[in-house]
């Protein structure tokens, strides 16, 4: 008989990963890098497009409306409306767990759809009973430490 | 384009079960080739597989090859597997209808299978959330559930629907499901029940979601010319239209409105020449109350905001204005990905031939839709089915 020994443990895997692709080696990581460079930095932030000056997102290496490549990085207004909530109280994907239950908002920043943005976010320091359709609400920058060393960015809400 | 037809169809008891993926597929596949004994194996031309993500849930690729070894055909003119999330089997069927009604194949298999369940469940919820744009939108930690509450908070919000009104659908589904054995969930469901459940996503509660299952279903489909060889009841497909006009929760708009199946069901409708009234059996895609109840709004059933009426008025039930999904639906029956579009399809088959429990059958039904969507409700399908030949 011969016996060959498993590993315990794994590295977190890119296909459980929530976060997988920010983590931006560099600009050749992804055409939208910018995007989370400017996360990095502080700024949640959409394409405008410098031909039709329409504003598209998610974030694509071309303009949703007229396909021109060239677009710049505009910062989300910082105060926004719930359009509609929950919470996620039960049925966690993998690492989701690790800081479960949150509440989750759709808001609506600037003037949506035409000059703004329809955006899903977490929240932390709220409870669903404390919110309602319409309260405003602002986007802030998380960082997500490890595993390890590891350190990316996203944004969630905040109720004002 | 030649005419096609249902000849056969099979299916496995669903919940979550002591089988695999392989398992799954052979039960179903017994199942079919019981319900057609004239059919020789080796007839079958083609294979669909409609099966979400075997990749993760079943450790496996490649899978269409392996299913049809596994049901013991070698289809020479198409074999694929059908991915599309929640709707993979519908598709699946769509593929299989294009196929045998463009003359390329002669008789085909459209199998649905999903295996769901495991001690992992959180690795299942893994791969449910990455349905939406998970770079962006479900990234922000939700899986199905909060996103249909976030819909059903919009919803009650515009329209004033009620919460005893979500649960009136759950109520109706268990009403149905207590009569399908092959239900994950076949048993009545109290009114009481539904409101008292522990809470998924508020206001949504356990009964409001349809189950993870595991659960295979399997259709013979053929042309005109060789129908009769293998039933004396064939169901034919007429046909039917997808439609996605947007992905993500920045294209979505109002969420309570489902544009693209308002426009797909008016699509079908107008190239068919029919109305909603004309629809006997209608199998929807009610993966949560409320989907239900958007979908009475947008095929149609009823106005714009009125479906919290329509299940409270009872219309949704068997001799109401339209019977909505008499098999229990999703909320009875479970939701494996790839089966629940082909459980629909032998559904609507047995309804045909009367071979359902008398409580649930639609007496007299000759015209029936099948209607679903995939990911957060971004894609939708309808498929009609006629006892009639058109
Ligand atoms: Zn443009």
């Amino acid at each position: 008989m011969k016996e060959i020994r498993l590993p315990d443990t794994v590295p977190l895997l890119p296909i459980i990963d929530p976060w997988s692709q920010q983590d931006p080696e560099g600009p050749d990581s992804t055409r939208v890098y910018e995007f989370y460079k400017n996360l990095s930095e502080g700024r949640l932030t959409v394409q405008r497009c410098k031909k039709c000056r329409k504003i598209f997102y998610p974030p694509q290496p071309a303009c949703k409306h007229c396909y021109s490549t060239e677009y710049e990085w505009i910062d989300v207004p910082k105060v926004g409306e719930i359009f509609s909530f929950t919470a996620m109280l039960l049925g966690f994907p993998m690492v989701f767990e690790t800081f479960a239950p949150f509440v989750i908002a759709i808001a609506r920043f600037g003037n949506y759809p035409e000059n703004g943005v329809q955006i899903a976010g977490m929240m932390f320091d709220v409870k669903y009973e404390e919110l309602k359709i319409g309260d405003k609400v602002t986007w802030d920058i998380l960082r997500i430490r490890g595993p390890g060393e590891k350190v990316r960015y996203w944004y969630y809400f905040k109720k004002l | 384009m030649r005419k096609v037809a249902i000849v056969g169809a099979g299916i496995t008891k669903f919940g979550r079960r002591d089988a695999n993926w392989r398992d799954l597929v052979v039960e179903a596949g017994k199942a079919l080739f019981d319900d057609v004994p004239n059919l020789d194996r080796n007839e079958v031309d083609s294979l669909f597989v409609g099966s979400a993500y075997p990749e993760r849930w079943a450790n496996t690729a490649h899978v269409a090859p392996m299913a049809a070894e596994l049901l013991g055909i070698k289809p020479r003119r198409i074999v694929a597997k059908v991915e599309s999330a929640c709707q993979s089997g519908a598709i699946a069927i769509r593929y299989a209808w294009l196929s045998v009604a463009s003359g390329l194949s002669d008789v085909a298999i459209v199998l649905g299978v999903e295996k769901m369940t495991s001690k992992f469940m959180n690795l299942t919820q893994s791969t449910m959330y990455i349905v939406g744009d998970r770079e962006f939108d479900t990234v922000n930690g939700f899986t199905a559930p909060p996103f249909f509450a976030m819909v059903a908070q919009r919803h009650m919000h515009l329209y004033g629907t009620t919460r005893e009104q979500l649960a009136m659908v759950r109520v109706k589904a268990g009403e149905y499901g207590s009569e399908n054995p092959y239900a994950q969930f076949n048993r009545k469901v109290t009114m009481e029940e539904v409101l008292k459940a522990r809470l998924v996503a508020p206001p949504l509660g356990l009964f409001d979601c349809s189950g993870i299952t595991d659960g295979a279903a399997a259709l013979l489909i053929t042309s005109e010319e060789r129908a009769r060889k293998y039933t004396d009841t064939p169901v034919w497909i007429l046909g039917g239209f997808q439609r996605t006009i947007h992905n993500s929760i920045n294209e979505a708009g109002e969420i309570a409105d489902w544009l693209s199946l308002r426009q797909l069901a008016k699509d079908v409708y107008d190239h068919f020449k029919i109305t909603p009234d004309d629809i006997d059996i209608a199998e929807v895609h009610d993966c949560f109350t409320i989907s239900e109840i958007v979908e009475y709004e947008e095929l149609g059933f009823c106005k714009k905001g009125e479906g919290g009426k329509f299940i409270e008025e009872g219309q949704s039930y068997i001799g109401g204005k339209v019977a909505v999904n008499p098999s229990g639906g999703l909320l009875a029956c479970g939701h494996p990905l790839g089966a629940t579009g082909v459980r629909q399809a032998w559904e609507i088959t047995m309804q045909f031939r009367g071979q359902v429990p008398r409580k649930r059958c639609v007496a007299g039904a000759e015209l029936a839709l099948a209607h679903n969507l995939s990911g957060l409700a971004c894609m939708h399908s309808i498929m009609l089915y006629s006892l009639k030949k058109p």
